[in-house]
């Protein structure tokens, strides 16, 4: 089978940007000419192409650098939270539609309850409580994006069930779990692999503005988010100490969801032939 | 001695000149700041009219009309505007006359303060010593929750003498009381305020509209006990917490005067040639705590090690962009008149810093340093530190935790933590509230019988040269001996349109220390 | 008709529970946070007797439980009780910011609800071609960029350079139109960024999805033409996540838009629940989180009736 010509055009892309920025979260940090927290030069900001290959951040220390150090953070934990909120959120969203009402009613109003928590007191109770780690960041931004897509699993797995075809699963007498796993969640995962792609990239902001909140990673370190964030100072002058994390973060994020997007190629043909 | 008269003008021409002393100039970052001739060039004479509008540091429902509980610059800046107190800050924080025409003392310990006459509050009320009585002790009630509680408890008693003096006993003389009488806390409100909604006072504006959170507007108050002072129809307080943001409506035209300018900043700013910086070096420091009563803070020699390795330079320049000013491991600025110059700044010096560290035995660590970003700088000092100590084989984690809350959970909690202190009216204040062994924030636990003397003594010393060496003895003790680090003192940066008149420096915070409001004037 | 008025009445029973259910977790979470009211409002300033005082005079030296019950009492007679930062009442702060926080969010979402429909529709109809890949590729970045990078940017170059409208997003009680949009234009197009790809995302996968089963293959066969088996057909039946994605959207533009707030300034009412956070203000907080809470509710009790009244099958 031609892998290429499964993904189409814009797949082929999207697969190489994952595949380069697997390679840059893997062996960035050896890569990098100077270590993390290193001042490298008197000014700051420096522009593209100096002694410095992509300039200097607000303190003087080497852009590429830091962006080497840093990709591992953001493409590691956003992953993971994003993957972890899809995992919860489907499995509990195909649990509620295919039970008996009083269980789909309940959980979904758990879960409206569990949003209307607001974010920053559940971030600052749990760093009060557990302190910072990376483990902790990637639980709490998961369980922060399950319910968003429980709800929009369940909608999916909701419709599903009332298909035609998973009818006929019951009337044949399958059980529940067959029917959640055999015949609604092979139906609804093109959607849900969006609402994940979408997720991995609020994941990636939502990392940056944890960790300004003192969750996560700590200094020196600093994951693609906050190197936008702590460079804000330099946009006016055109910084790459802000622009280019920001251009990675867009790269990191669109190859993951051009992959997502060609996985269902072949349905995107037929729409198109028709 | 300490009996003043001086003109009832505000800040007289001279005051004005020795304001543009304390004004640096930013070379290190080309442009300069405002240099003295171009804003105070033959003192234009101030222009009436115009309404400008402010941006401050940050605002919340917290904000308050409340002298006593102001928290934030930007509850400072609102009650300058309103209220007036018995004394105000020259630009060398020395106390200059305001409601209190002049004020003596034999003993530093019975203060008296003769009132102006005439003057109105905003409703029309005559200002008299009651006022005056009932300003000054509400600080001791605890049910007022005064900032200032700690520094009030020191009036033992305030009296009026006649309608127009009023006695101040001490519980132990203290040549610097005046001055604290400055700071807007002690700012004085009609007797018997217990409702602040009205916001009434006998400063240079009154209020108009207060929305905790959102803005203050005030107007010129025409009867003003400063004859032609304010020169502002209105002026709009809001806060704009994002500093982009801040110089962005700054050099949108939107607002007038910023405070807090990054001074990565500066450069965009002059390129503007809209708008002017105005650099105030001050006492302000960010500093390293280390608990005398804690592991490893508790070991002499793991102190004077953490005190070699922070790079002083490299802060100033990476960190702060040049402006600021070198620190010597003890609260007092290179500015001031107490600055201890033949005691020798201590320099970044690995080998001494590996010397104590090893005669230390504390080890190589992990230990947590604890730095927010509501400590200025204290998070980008924490992590240069962490690269100097790994050249001496010392492992400090940087812990940045959340400015949530810092105060009351991190700050001074751990073994080694950053504090930010603000500037104090007076060096005695600062070392009171945090070196002596009983301060209410002695932040390293630490106790020094000699420097508690020095304190207490220099404190009611009226003969400045005998003080001065009593002060230079208390920096040398703090920078042997206080296990804490004080690496730089860091400067508050304005922003302001050009067509701003007026603007100067005190030393005690940014707009002018908070009391723009009477001085500047608009040539729009 | 019966059951969807049997939902909405089922709903705005639990309502009601999950609105308390929320204050209570709410309530209790805050409490778990290290420093009360009175330590936040003290400072770096704080001294123990200080502390005790203002305790006191703020009712906190009271247990946790008797407090919330006396909030709850209060909110029963419609007065969710005074500030603890200012002693204002928190009804008067809430009505203050809460009607600028709509009129924000009113406007972000006439503004991007439709476009991001119609570009999501777009996409799907012709999936594959070179319009759904720039449409793709397009909406992806506005997602991609972080928030407050959008919006400074935004400022630096409408505002700062060209001009043409405020830095801050103020427009006083009764402004020109001229003055609306000046101070509405930027945080709308942020917001836009923010919430265009979620919406057009999943109204493209959605309707994609349909249009892959086979009853819209058999219109297709028929000789249906494209945009009518889209909006006959296809869309009807995609109606249930597309409104969900636009509820959950939706629902950001009130609680979620703190950074729009900060940078332009505005006063709306997620950065007043901020404020009562970080003041450790609990009546204040609580309302602002029931607030929320309650206008999500009603958000997704919305998105479930157009996906029952979408979905014939949905109805018995």
């Amino acid at each position: 089978m031609n892998l290429f010509r499964t993904l189409g055009y814009s797949g082929t892309l999207g697969l190489s940007l994952v595949l380069f920025w697997l390679f840059i979260a893997l062996f960035g940090p050896a890569l990098a000419p100077h270590p993390v927290g290193e001042i490298v030069a008197w000014d700051v900001f420096e522009p593209i192409g100096g002694a410095n290959l992509l300039g200097t951040d607000y303190l003087g220390r080497d852009v590429l650098s830091r962006i080497l150090h840093g990709t591992r953070f953001t493409v590691v934990l956003a992953a993971a939270a994003a993957m972890l909120a899809g995992f919860m959120g489907v499995s509990l969203g195909i649990l509620a539609a295919v039970s008996p009402r009083w269980v789909d009613e309940s959980m979904s109003r758990f879960m409206d309850a569990l949003i209307s928590i607001p974010g920053k007191i559940f971030a600052l109770v749990m760093i009060a409580a557990f302190g910072s780690s990376l483990l902790l960041l990637i639980v709490i931004v998961g369980v922060a994006y399950t319910p968003g897509c429980y709800r929009i699993a369940r909608s999916l797995a909701v419709n599903l069930n009332q298909m035609d075809f998973v009818q006929v699963a019951r009337a044949r007498g399958e059980g529940r779990i067959y029917l959640a796993w055999a015949e609604i969640l092979p139906n609804m995962i093109h959607p849900m692999m969006t609402d994940v792609g979408l997720r991995f990239v609020w994941a990636v902001l939502l990392l940056s503005s944890l960790s300004f909140l003192g969750l996560g990673v700590q200094p020196p370190d600093a994951d693609l988010g906050s190197l936008v964030r702590e460079n804000m100072g330099g946009l006016a002058e055109g910084a790459p100490a802000v622009l280019m994390p920001a251009v990675a973060i867009a790269l990191v994020t669109i190859g993951v969801n051009l992959v997502i997007d060609s996985l269902r190629g072949n349905v995107s043909n037929t729409a198109g032939s028709v | 001695m300490t009996d003043k008269t001086k003109s009832n003008q505000g800040l007289s021409r001279r005051e004005l000149l020795q304001a543009i002393g304390t004004v640096g100039a930013f070379t290190g970052l080309g442009g300069g700041l405002i240099q003295p001739n171009s804003v105070f060039a033959g003192l234009p004479t101030p222009r009436r009219g115009g309404r400008i509008r402010v941006a401050g540091l940050s605002s919340s429902t917290a904000d308050t009309l409340d002298p006593a509980k102001g928290a934030l610059s930007t509850d400072y800046t609102r009650h300058y505007m309103i209220y007036s107190g018995l004394t105000q800050f020259d630009s060398a924080l020395n106390p200059l006359p305001a409601l209190a025409e002049s004020f003596s003392s034999e003993d530093q310990q019975v203060w008296i303060f003769n009132l102006r006459n005439g003057v109105q509050f905003h409703d029309g009320k005559s200002f008299t010593a009651d006022d005056v009585v009932y300003s000054l002790m509400r600080h001791k009630d605890p049910a007022t929750a005064s900032k200032m509680a700690a520094v009030a408890a020191q009036i033992e008693s305030v009296r009026a003498l006649t309608p127009n003096q009023v006695e101040v006993r001490l519980q132990g003389p203290n040549a610097d009381f005046p001055i604290i009488l400055a700071t807007s806390h002690f700012l004085i409100i009609p007797d018997g305020t217990e409702d602040f909604s009205k916001g009434t006072g006998c400063g240079p504006y009154k209020l108009k509209e207060f929305i905790p959170g959102v803005r203050t507007i005030v107007v010129r108050n025409e009867t003003y006990w400063k004859p032609g002072q304010p020169y502002l129809d209105e002026i709009e307080l809001i806060a704009i917490s994002d500093e982009m943001a801040r110089v962005n409506a700054l050099l949108s035209g939107d607002v007038q005067l910023v405070i807090a300018v990054d001074p990565r900043s500066v450069r965009r700013i002059h390129a503007s040639g809209r708008a002017d910086v105005l650099e105030t070096t001050s006492s302000l420091y960010t500093n390293l705590i280390m608990r005398q009563d804690q592991f490893p803070g508790s070991n002499h020699d793991f102190a004077l090690a953490i005190k070699y390795l922070f790079d002083r330079e490299t802060i100033k320049r990476s960190v702060f962009r040049g402006s600021g000013m070198i620190g010597n491991d003890h609260p007092v600025a290179p500015n001031s008149k107490y600055y201890a110059a033949d005691l020798p700044v201590r320099a970044h010096d690995l080998e001494r810093a590996a010397w104590h560290l090893k005669r230390s035995g504390v080890g190589k660590g992990p230990f947590p340093m604890f730095a927010a970003p509501i400590a200025t700088g204290s998070v980008d000092m924490a992590a240069l530190l962490q690269m100097s100590a790994q050249k001496v084989g010392l492992n400090l984690r940087v812990n940045r935790v959340p400015s949530d809350g810092y105060w009351s959970n991190h700050w001074m909690k751990h073994p080694i933590t950053f504090g930010n202190i603000n500037p104090r009216p007076s060096l005695d204040l600062l070392l009171s509230s945090f070196f002596v062994s009983n301060a209410p924030w002695n932040e390293t636990g630490w106790s020094n019988e000699k420097l508690d003397q020095l304190v207490v003594a220099a404190r009611g010393e009226g003969n400045e040269d005998k003080r001065k060496q009593m002060y230079v003895d208390v920096q040398t003790i703090i920078h042997e001996h206080c296990p804490l680090s004080i690496p730089n003192f860091i400067s508050f940066i304005d922003g302001f349109d050009k067509r701003l008149g007026g603007m100067g420096a005190i030393p005690i915070g940014g707009l002018m220390g908070y009391s723009f409001a009477e001085n500047v004037w608009w040539n729009g | 008709m019966m059951h969807i008025m049997q939902l909405i009445a089922r709903r705005a029973g639990t309502a009601l529970f999950i609105l308390l259910l929320v204050s209570a977790v709410v309530f209790s979470l805050s409490s778990l946070l290290p420093g009360d009211a009175a330590q936040q409002l003290l400072g770096q300033s704080a001294t123990p007797e200080a502390l005790a005082a203002l305790r006191e005079s703020l009712g906190l030296d009271k247990p946790g439980y008797v407090r919330y019950v006396t909030w709850l009492k209060g909110l029963l007679i419609g007065d969710p009780g005074v500030s603890l930062a200012n002693n204002m009442p928190v009804a008067e702060l809430v009505a203050e910011r809460l009607p600028r926080s709509l009129v924000l969010a009113g406007i972000a979402a006439l503004v991007s609800v439709p476009i991001a429909l119609t570009l999501g529709i777009l996409s799907a109809m012709y999936g594959g071609s070179r319009l759904d890949r720039v449409l793709n590729f397009t909406t992806l970045c506005m997602v991609a960029i972080p928030e407050f990078l959008v919006a400074t940017v935004l400022v630096l170059i409408f505002a700062v350079k060209l001009g043409w409208v405020s830095s801050l997003s103020y427009a006083p009680p009764g402004a020109s139109l001229g003055q609306f949009l000046s101070a509405y234009a930027l945080p709308v197009v942020t917001l836009f960024f923010v919430l265009v790809a979620q919406m057009a995302r999943m109204s493209r996968a959605a309707v994609l999805d349909q249009l892959s089963e086979p009853y819209v293959e058999m219109a297709v066969l028929k000789g249906a033409s494209l945009p009518r088996v889209v909006l006959r057909h296809a869309l009807p039946n995609a109606i249930g996540p597309i409104a969900n994605a636009v509820a959950l959207s939706m629902s950001y533009l009130l609680g979620g838009v703190v950074i729009v707030e900060v940078i332009f300034n505005y006063p709306g009412i997620a950065s007043l629940m901020v404020d009562s956070v970080a003041n450790r203000d609990m009546p204040l907080l609580q309302t602002c989180a029931m607030i929320f809470c309650a206008a999500y509710l009603l958000l997704v009790l919305i998105a479930d009736v157009c996906a029952i009244v979408s979905n014939p099958k949905l109805r018995t």
